[in-house]
């Protein structure tokens, strides 16, 4: 009933910038990385980027731009 | 002595607001479920979710993850008070 | 202290270098970047597109010396 613990997605970006996080995109590709910086598209940088496929790392990325619609889902790594 | 019933419609981001803190089944435009705790959502239904499970069209459920932030662009319906 | 960054710096800062851009369609474009919007429709010139099949051997390769990709094509762009 009360929303005491409510948490809504600004804060939620926030409080993961900086650290490490997982993108799953809707294709299932997922990045791992430090996330640099998030907008109101959900566009996403990246830094030390991997990209793994079936839980595999398929790539290495320096930095990377993710764009916001092939976004599924953010999560702490 | 009559009375006016006046019937409020129900807005659907109230049914999402009163989900709050509460398991919801979320359901996507591509044969994804995810079924966890809402705890926050925006005006473009983008979702914080805690304790998440991810199930995929096999109805493989994945390890729970923490706490995500579900993109709205791709949600279908949500299901408020589901049990798994 | 610096003005809020927003991931569209990134691709700022890359004007005028070679970035390598995933698309939609199992295909990967490489190239340098001349201009960008908001929606990511990009302008590359020296650009070589490649398109993988299903087996991902390096199937095809088509180099143009400027194009045009269109934004909602777009998964990701990295600079190289």
């Amino acid at each position: 009933m009360s929303e005491f613990e409510k948490t809504d997605p600004s804060k939620f970006l926030s409080d993961i910038i900086g650290s490490s996080v997982i993108v799953k995109l809707q294709n299932g590709i997922n990045y791992t990385g430090n996330l640099q910086t998030i907008d109101g598209y959900m566009n996403v940088v990246l830094d030390n980027a991997k990209e793994c496929s079936n839980g595999k790392v398929v790539r290495d990325y320096g930095d990377v731009f993710i764009r916001g619609n092939n976004v599924l889902y953010i999560s702490e790594a | 002595m009559s009375e006016e019933i006046v019937e409020q419609p129900i807005l659907p981001l109230e049914i999402i607001d009163k989900s709050v803190g509460n398991k919801v089944k979320v359901l996507m435009t591509s044969d994804k479920e995810f079924y966890g705790k809402l705890i926050g959502f925006d005006d473009y239904v983008n979702m914080v979710l805690e304790d998440v499970v991810e199930i995929d069209n096999e109805g493989t459920k994945s390890d729970p993850v923490k706490k995500m932030l579900l993109n709205g662009g791709h949600v279908a319906m949500i299901i408020p008070d589901v049990v798994a | 202290m610096s003005t809020k960054e927003e991931p569209l710096d990134l691709i700022r800062f890359h004007l005028d270098e070679f970035v390598l851009i995933k698309l939609r369609g199992a295909r990967e474009i490489k190239g340098k970047l001349q201009g960008y919007d908001s929606h990511c429709n990009m302008v590359l010139s020296e650009a070589e597109e490649y398109i993988y099949n299903d087996s991902n051997d390096d199937v095809e390769t088509k180099k143009t010396e400027m194009v045009f990709v269109r934004g909602d094509s777009v998964i990701l762009i990295s600079p190289i």
